[in-house]
């Protein structure tokens, strides 16, 4: 039936035009792919349909939402007010919030599992170093936009993650002062913070959302890589459509079961999604006792928080994003799958199991033990990217099929 | 070499749950059974407007919000035997001053719209407060105000339902009426709840057949392709 649309004359008219349908052949038809992806695979197409998700579900709570710190009596103020207006009188509004904020965190989910199958399996080797550096610039934005985004119910802990976050700045040297205030628009978080967060809140997913389709579209001129991981020849190439795109679909329908098992009955994902303490409004003489980020972004605040000097830890997540950037280059093994590397696979595991830490500890307040958890795991972290020029030398590799 | 990184793997999953116990801190909140059928909320309301109001408001809630959500389902005439001279788009408010809250408590009593939401323990941290007021075993806090539930245990409010010293036979009253507004405020914290429930049984069903087809589907698509 697809055939048949794409070749009938409407569309043969367009496509003199505009070539709208030898991009969509190209893109989403015929597109080659190995026979053997798995459903690791699939991320990537989930990951689409919840960007474009969050920005049709960001655009309707856009038309309610206001954002103002001026106080509306109470303690309360106009955009928390508006937050709530949306919970209980717009129509559907508790959906439209719930599919937002619990898809916030299926988005970092679902990215987490798609980077990490992209290291599994040596997907950022040559020649895709580009598309990897991509993906991880796409990372780096979107906390952007989740940092922006967390201010603007304008809860205790959107006003006072933002002021632990952006204080950060004003660690830097030299320009630290003057940046922090660009950042909040006056000598603290307030009304001006939470003005500008919306405004980049909105404009950079739509920069994300090209970005994006940059990523795809570059994908597409070197090829999926596979599980294997050597380049699958004539014979085990098959078209994008029908194969990937039932087998993405199921993918997906898997996906929106346990995505809406979260909004239908978990929707504030036990206080990890939504911060049980942003239900109490911004109060900026009330410091909660314990001021965590959400679970996405804690992994990296981690490694700021073991370091104890502040520049240096802003120079350490720093190196932590960059070392992501150069792992094309770090890693000079030939081989690309960790199926075949077996002692890439077992410190790209630790790699992971060191993430999950930092995370964890990162979400907790800090105790003398945590301390000294954290550090050793961003010590491991760190010493995955240190090992990795070296280990080519004396890892054995098992033998490469010749074929997928 | 794979050894020692599994072993060093062990070590951590030893050590975090370990973080676990080393983050909890506080008393363990009373169980408390949260209903929210249509009996129950009335009787919450009761509670409500009857005690805590002289206090608190639900500045989330208007008059007549109590008749539109069926959930609690007010006729007109009831709704207006509570809501006095305020109109019915109204929010509920305490008819106590900010300024008499503070020179009788030395604070402004929080809104409890969103309480059940806000307080980690949900509705079971409500009932424990209301039912948590005791003797100061060092007797520096006065009666009424010491309450092992609350942080720091001095609270301001000065024991509501009236739990110290209560009789034996008013005990299960007096929980039942804690039990009976936690779930009230517990409603109130996220009014579209059991709706929310309602439509996502179906959304679970629906989704969980159309996963289903699209797998047939998959596996048809698919039995061509050796692999
Ligand atoms: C005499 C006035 C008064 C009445 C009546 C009253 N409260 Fe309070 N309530 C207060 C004050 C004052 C506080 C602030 C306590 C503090 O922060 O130390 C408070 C705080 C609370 C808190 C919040 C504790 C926290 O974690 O911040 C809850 C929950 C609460 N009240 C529930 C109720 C309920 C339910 C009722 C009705 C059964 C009720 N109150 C009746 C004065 C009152």
């Amino acid at each position: 039936m697809i055939d048949k649309m794409l070749d009938s004359k409407v569309a043969g008219w367009v496509d003199d035009r505009t070539h709208l349908i030898r991009y969509i052949r190209f893109h989403l038809i015929d597109y080659p792919t190995p026979k053997n992806l798995n459903y690791w695979y699939a991320f990537g197409s989930i990951a689409l349909l919840i960007l474009v998700l969050q920005i049709v579900t960001g655009v309707f709570l856009a038309m309610d939402y206001k954002p103002s710190a001026i106080l509306s009596g109470g303690g309360f103020s106009v955009a928390f007010d508006s937050v709530e207006r949306i919970m209980r009188d717009v129509n559907d509004g508790w959906l439209i919030r719930y599919m937002h904020a619990v898809g916030a965190s299926a988005f970092f989910f679902v990215i987490y599992l798609h980077m990490a199958r992209g290291m599994y399996y040596g997907s950022y080797k040559k020649p895709r170093e580009f598309l990897w550096m991509m993906g991880v610039f796409i990372l780096i934005f979107m906390q952007a936009i989740v940092f922006f985004g967390y201010l603007l119910p304008w809860g205790q802990m959107s006003f006072w993650g933002a002021t632990v976050i952006t204080n950060i700045i004003g660690a830097i040297p030299f320009v630290g002062d003057w940046l922090l205030q660009l950042v909040r628009g006056g000598f603290s978080v307030g009304d001006p913070t939470l003005n500008r967060f919306f405004a980049l809140h909105f404009l950079f997913p739509v920069l994300l959302g090209i970005v994006v389709l940059w990523h795809v579209m570059a994908l597409h001129v070197v090829h999926s890589n596979n599980p294997v991981g050597v380049e699958a020849s004539e014979k085990n190439i098959i078209p994008f459509h029908p194969y990937y795109t039932v087998k993405d679909l199921f993918g997906i329908g898997v996906f929106l079961i346990i995505f809406c098992w979260f909004v239908f009955y978990h929707p504030t994902g036990f206080g990890l999604m939504i911060e049980t303490d942003n239900f109490n409004p911004a109060n900026s003489m009330r410091t909660p006792a314990d001021i965590s980020p959400v679970w996405y972004l804690t992994p990296w605040y981690e490694i700021l928080r073991s370091v104890p000097n502040k520049l240096l830890g802003i120079a350490g997540m720093a190196l932590a994003y960059v070392c992501l950037f150069l792992l094309p280059w770090l890693d000079r093994s030939p081989v690309r799958s960790a199926r075949y590397r077996p002692v890439y696979r077992s410190l790209l595991l630790i790699f992971f199991v060191s993430i999950v830490v930092l995370g964890y500890c990162g979400h907790h307040p800090v105790t003398p033990m945590l301390t000294v958890v954290g550090r050793t795991a961003s010590v491991i972290y760190f010493s995955f990217f240190v090992l990795l020029p070296f280990i080519h030398k004396f890892e054995k590799t098992k033998p490469l099929p010749e074929d997928i | 070499m794979k050894q020692t990184m599994l072993r060093l793997a062990l070590l951590f999953c030893v050590l975090t749950p370990l973080g676990v116990l080393h983050a909890e801190e506080g008393p363990t909140l009373k169980k408390v059974n949260i209903s929210l059928d249509q009996t129950t909320l009335r009787k919450g309301l009761n509670v409500f407007t009857d005690v805590c109001m002289g206090c608190h408001s639900l500045r989330y809630m208007t008059w007549r919000d109590l008749m539109t959500y069926p959930e609690i389902g007010l006729s007109r005439q009831d709704v207006d035997d509570l809501r006095g001279d305020a109109p019915l788009s109204a929010r509920m408010l305490t008819e106590l001053s900010a300024k008499d809250a503070m020179d009788s408590y030395g604070i402004v009593p929080p809104d409890l719209s969103l309480i059940a939401r806000a307080r980690k323990g949900h509705g079971a941290y409500i009932y424990s407060i209301l039912t948590g007021f005791e003797h100061d075993p060092k007797g520096r806090v006065p009666d009424g105000n010491y309450n092992v539930y609350f942080p720091g245990h001095r609270i301001a409010m000065s024991d509501p339902l009236g739990w110290l010293d209560h009789d034996s036979e008013d005990e299960a009253d007096l929980k039942a009426q804690a039990q009976d507004v936690a779930s009230f405020l517990t409603f109130v914290g996220e009014p579209h709840q059991v709706e929310r429930l309602a439509i996502g049984k179906w959304v679970m069903i629906f989704l969980v057949l159309m996963t289903f087809v699209l797998w047939l589907l998959k596996r048809a698509v698919w039995q061509d392709v050796e692999h």
